[in-house]
């Protein structure tokens, strides 16, 4: 069955700057590839978004296994931001997803504010017309340049955000890490220097052991942690970034259902990503699709700017500053 | 509940046999025409440990065992929350498969005559189509089988089986590589390839064995998956080939470029 991407009596699509996405629904950095391999699985024309795996200038072989590691109901990462590099990136990798109606969004993350420049102003001199803009990695804890040093220092992600804002008018996302005391400052510097909307959250520092050997599980020793875990953090992150700022939010973490997204839409994302869920299912987008509008419809609701900031808390609780 | 959606998306499939072959090993047979009609000797599919369910979170790879007519079998060695859950899977229960995924053997290449399969542990569940296509096209070959002990053999759809056991307990006393030594340094074995699957023991000493008698060597590989479709960049090998490596320059990724990859091409 293909979503209706809008029409009939719910209406899926959502504004953020001046791009319409047909639909709520993205796929996250690094649980989608660069498309092509989850193209066999999923018609990803149903998607509202694309966020490409993270480029960096060069390409990036990633770290030693092992990799991988299930954790209850998560899973711990430590790929290291293994990527094909900006070159190869614009060459083959865009104009593959330029044939898709969907809108891309283009994950950057480097190890210095001079790469994260010339990275953006290389993919925006070959931009395809669904590039829709941007997002900006400085939350990945699995290596060891750049990556975290900038996404837990508020005046770096101040300035780097700054930086970049001149050298294009489409989307400027920034992708916030969970791994600091409080997403709200961070909310605040994206906003003041002029960014899109924020996107969060990125993986928790996760550590996995085993018992036997005494040997850490993943080669790095920490990963990232990722999957319906960490979605009660997610959440939380969400709702205080939306408390604290006025900047637009994409919800990540976590989410496998309609059901799931619809907490993100209610404290406050305008849309969210799904990111684990897409290696147990490639085709996990189109169903949370499907079953969002079903729910929207059993709830009365028209569209997702009906959803977005709904939360009801208690007066009483209210008063004591809840 | 349908039982075949669409071919490349993940299938509901009844199950329509269980058996218990070896201690904690056990059979899953179900049907899925697609599967069962289009593998190739060497892929896998993915298996959701509880249909609907998210916890576990993960599917696991399988080696597809056998096929017959619609059906096909896995072989599931009870290690686990997951593995234990889909063990226990009873008969008219589904499973929630993917596949088949991963490239086959390289098992019509001309590079042999006679192939030699080496095969230790669950590694086994790899080795019957291969049998099956060897004895159908009448490729000469030979089965060297080691185990721990008689009773873990899975032997039903081997053929021309040499076993080993650690424990003397059957066949020869020792590993199936020094027995398939002995037989190498016994007299000249022209253009044999070695085909092997089992602990990375078992396929390092297969790889330095082939080696020392110069002849082919491919070895599938078994290693943790988030995906097994090559989108999360989690399985890889480190590879001393630089072409072809899509992970940068370092690693090929065991599930859409392997699981079985040539010695030459990777360092285990
Ligand atoms: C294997 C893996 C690789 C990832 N790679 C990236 C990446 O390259 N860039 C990035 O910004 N986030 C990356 N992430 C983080 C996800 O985009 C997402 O923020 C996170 O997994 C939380 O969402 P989830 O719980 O739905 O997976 C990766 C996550 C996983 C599990
Ligand atoms: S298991 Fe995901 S890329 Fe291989």
């Amino acid at each position: 069955m293909q979503p209706s991407n809008g029409t009939g009596e719910v209406n899926l699509k959502v504004n953020l700057g001046n791009v319409e996405f047909k639909n709520p629904i993205l796929v996250a950095s690094g649980t989608f590839g660069y498309g092509s391999e989850a193209a066999k699985f999923t018609d990803i024309s149903n998607l509202g978004g694309i966020v490409t795996k993270s480029v960096s200038w060069k390409p990036r072989p990633g770290n030693y296994p092992r990799r991988i590691v299930e954790t209850p109901s998560g899973m711990l990462n430590s790929i290291g931001l293994a990527n094909v590099g900006v070159h190869v990136f614009v060459d083959e990798k865009l104009p593959y997803l330029a044939e898709f109606d969907t809108k891309i969004i283009a994950n950057i993350a480097a190890s210095s504010q001079e790469e994260y420049c010339n990275v953006l102003e290389h993919i925006e001199s070959h931009a395809t017309p669904n590039l829709a803009g941007y997002e900006i990695n400085v939350s990945c804890p699995n290596v060891k340049d750049g990556g975290l040093s900038f996404g837990t220092n508020v005046d770096m992600v101040h300035e780097l955000t700054s930086a970049l804002r001149p050298l294009t008018k489409r989307l400027l996302i920034v992708k916030l890490t969970p791994n600091v005391t409080s997403v709200a400052p961070f909310a605040q510097a994206c906003e003041a220097a002029g960014a899109d909307a924020i996107s969060l959250i990125n993986t928790v520092v996760g550590m996995s052991v085993d018992v036997f050997t005494h040997k850490p599980r993943l080669a790095t020793v920490t990963g990232g942690l990722s999957g319906p875990a960490i979605r009660p953090i997610a959440v939380a992150q969400c709702y205080n970034a939306r408390k604290n700022s006025k900047i637009p939010i994409i919800g990540i973490g976590g989410i496998t259902s309609a059901m799931d997204a619809m907490e993100f839409f209610i404290v406050g994302a305008s849309l969210v990503q799904l990111g684990t869920i897409n290696f147990v299912d490639p085709d996990a987008g189109t169903k949370v699709i499907n079953d969002l509008q079903e729910l929207m419809k059993q709830k009365g609701v028209h569209s997702v700017d009906q959803l977005t900031n709904t939360l009801v808390i208690e007066e009483r609780m209210k008063a004591l500053g809840w | 509940m349908t039982t075949h959606r669409l071919a490349s998306r993940s299938t509901l499939a009844p199950v329509t046999e269980r058996r218990q072959i070896a201690p904690g090993l056990v059979v899953l047979r179900f049907l899925h025409p697609h599967i069962a009609s289009t593998v190739e000797p060497g892929q896998f599919v993915n298996v959701l440990p509880k249909v609907g369910f998210t916890a576990p979170l993960l599917r696991r790879p399988f080696s597809v065992y056998w096929i017959e007519g619609e059906e096909c079998e896995i072989i599931i060695q009870d290690h686990g929350l997951g593995t234990s859950i889909l063990a226990n899977t009873q008969v008219g229960e589904h499973l929630d498969v993917l596949g088949p995924l991963g490239s086959p053997w390289r098992y019509k290449s001309d590079d042999f005559d006679t192939a030699v399969l080496v095969v230790g542990g669950v590694g086994v569940a790899a080795m019957p189509l291969l049998t099956k296509h060897f004895l159908k096209n009448e490729v000469p070959f030979s089965t060297y089988y080691g185990a721990r002990n008689d009773t873990l053999f899975a032997d039903e759809y081997l053929a021309k089986v040499r076993y080993a056991t650690d424990d003397g307990s059957k066949g020869y006393h020792g590993t199936n590589i020094s027995l398939l030594r002995d037989e190498l340094e016994k007299g000249s074995h022209p253009r044999i390839k070695l085909f092997a699957c089992g602990p990375t023991k078992m396929m390092q000493a297969a790889i330095a064995l082939a080696d020392e008698f110069n002849v082919p060597c491919e070895v599938s590989l078994e290693t943790e998956m988030a995906c097994g479709v090559g989108i999360c960049q989690g399985c890889p090998v480190e590879t001393s080939v630089t072409e072809n490596v899509t992970s940068g320059k370092k690693f090929y990724l065991v599930c859409t470029q392997g699981p079985s990859f040539l010695k030459e091409q990777i360092v285990i």
